[in-house]
């Protein structure tokens, strides 16, 4: 049947196996979250001159900041993100976008379908992602002396991520969708939550939660562990299943505009 | 098998709001299968625009362009029922020819030996596992050819495919073209060159600026075209003038330096008779060709 979603999955999942793009960006975010990792291992551990574990003693000691190592999960999320627009709007850069209309006109199944791939996508990349994260922080935490990493700190870090991910990467593709234009959609993404969004939780904290970059916090569970200088404080954070829910409607409301707007259009 | 007829039918296409631009415009013709129909126009003419609402790419600003009855996005099974080749820049550059069919075959529904089988059939199974980077333009036309036959269509909607292919590929686009429709296809080959489809096409339709401005057999055209003969006489002066008296407004005769007469409009044969029937020698009458390429730059108000 045309555009069943078994056979759409089936091309989707040959689309991303046969280009290297998804392995190098997913290659970056885990190298992006261990270097994390290790700079906020040694910068606690108290063995640099006036580094915060140096002047306050070893913050390692403290399981909360085992927690907030674990958590740097989080900061692969945005190269999951950019996945997510990458493969929707590399369909027009590359025109691929003619022969897959051409297999599949029905053009909100192909979004759909694409969403879909890539929340799976994003929950395998947070279970890769996690595992990795795990390993390299024991082995950068086993010359000092710390609090031990334990199984629920990685359990909580790495339900956030999964479920963090799988949305981030769905509002990518739905971004991608609307945005028709590769750099065009990568580049707001970047300044929004580089510049934009950053600016907005350190003004207005009560606002940012509803933003996608806060619901994403909020959903992973990890805002204020992940950023050690306390900043955000519980208060400015949605339940984890509020943060989930304000971030899947951010993907529908993209979708649904981009299945009115940019998905009709004439592919010429 | 039934074959399947494509039926444009008032097809108009405008784009753009600001400063529209109509790009076809009120066009109506049908493709029949078992034929291979050349859709000829100067480029810009919305040979590709018509192809592409034929495709569901392009929604028509009014007017339909059905595959048999349905359009296309509701054919049940799009890839088996119709196999299209538009520009050949629509693969991703660090995909393998074979994955980008494999991408296609699995959307479709189709088992992967199909791939390796229309590999073959283009001839590219030896650079079947190289990036389409590598790729050169006759390359990329024949895995956009192995991409439509792919679902083993009854319908092969082709937009300029010889472009890039070398002779030795268009001998054989020609070859196999005719052997779709023979077994029953629908054939929809365009080109903005009416000798390269001259020896595959049966049928034409002709546009220019989106207007249909012919369709039908390419032999009635070939007539058309052949209606120029050459004579000498004796009485030249007196030839011509019974020749323009007896023809209707289409005739013009030339007489040349020489003192040929060149009759447009009128066979041989009629010449001959009229010579005949006015007791005027004659030296030389021929038939004579008109270049058929020529006869279409008029139809198209082309200034190539």
């Amino acid at each position: 049947m045309n555009g069943s979603f078994s056979r759409l999955f089936a091309s989707e999942w040959r689309k991303v196996r046969t280009t290297k793009m998804v392995w190098v960006l997913m290659g970056i975010a885990v190298i992006f979250s261990c270097m994390n990792v290790v700079a906020l291992a040694l910068v606690a551990s108290g063995t640099i001159p006036g580094s915060p574990g140096a002047l306050s003693g070893n913050l390692l000691l403290n399981p909360d900041y085992i927690t907030t190592l674990l958590a740097q999960v989080g900061a692969a999320a945005t190269f999951v993100l950019i996945l997510g627009i990458i493969a929707m709007s590399g369909e027009y850069r590359h025109m691929t976008i003619t022969s897959t209309y051409l297999s599949t006109p029905r053009r909100g199944r192909v979004l759909v379908a694409k969403m879909g791939l890539f929340a799976i996508f994003g929950a395998v990349t947070a279970v890769i992602v996690t595992a990795i994260v795990v390993v390299v922080a024991a082995v950068v935490l086993s010359p000092f002396e710390h609090a031990p990493i334990t199984a629920s700190a990685i359990g909580s870090v790495l339900l956030g991520a999964v479920i963090g991910f799988a949305l981030d990467a769905i509002v990518g593709v739905s971004l991608g969708a609307l945005i028709k234009s590769q750099i065009a959609a990568v580049i707001l993404a970047l300044v929004w939550i580089l510049l934009i969004e950053a600016l907005i939780s350190l003004l207005l904290p009560a606002v940012s939660k509803w933003l996608p970059g806060g619901a994403l916090n909020s959903a992973m569970d990890v805002a204020v562990r992940a950023d050690p200088t306390g900043g955000i404080t519980a208060a400015d954070r949605l339940p984890a299943w509020g943060g989930a829910l304000v971030l899947l409607g951010y993907a529908v409301v993209f979708a649904a505009i981009a299945s009115r707007t940019t998905l009709r259009r004439d592919i010429t | 098998m039934p074959g399947v007829t494509l039926q444009v039918e008032s097809l108009t296409k405008v784009f753009g709001h600001r400063r529209p631009v109509t790009a076809v415009d009120d066009l109506s013709f049908t493709v029949q299968p078992g034929r291979v129909t050349g859709f000829l126009g100067p480029n810009g003419s919305g040979k590709t625009t018509t192809l592409r609402c034929l495709l569901g790419l392009v929604s028509p600003t009014s007017g339909s362009a059905l595959i048999g009855d349905s359009r296309y996005h509701e054919l049940p099974d799009p890839t088996r029922a119709v196999g299209a080749a538009l520009e050949a820049s629509g693969f991703h550059p660090g995909r393998t020819a074979r994955n980008h069919l494999r991408v296609v075959a699995a959307a479709a529904g189709l088992p992967d030996s199909r791939v390796d089988d229309v590999l073959e059939t283009v001839g590219l199974t030896d650079a079947a596992r190289r990036r389409v980077v590598e790729y050169s333009l006759g390359m990329r036309q024949r895995l956009a050819l192995a991409a439509a036959l792919l679902g083993q269509p009854d319908v092969l909607i082709l937009d300029e495919p010889a472009n890039g292919l070398d002779p030795e590929g268009i001998a054989w686009l020609r070859f196999f073209l005719r052997d779709q429709a023979a077994s029953g296809c629908t054939v929809l080959v365009s080109s903005h060159v009416l000798s390269e489809v001259q020896q595959t096409v049966d049928d034409v339709v002709i546009i220019s600026r989106g207007k249909l401005v012919h369709a039908g057999a390419l032999s009635e055209i070939e007539a058309t075209g052949r209606l120029v003969s050459l004579v000498r006489a004796p009485e030249a002066a007196r030839l011509a003038d019974v020749l323009r008296a007896a023809g209707d407004a289409h005739v013009t005769v030339d007489i040349g330096d020489d003192g040929a007469l060149t009759v447009n409009g009128m066979t041989a044969e009629q010449v001959g008779h009229l010579a005949f029937v006015h007791n005027c020698e004659l030296h030389e009458l021929a038939s004579q060709t008109q270049d058929l390429e020529r006869l279409f730059l008029e139809l198209t108000g082309g200034d190539a």
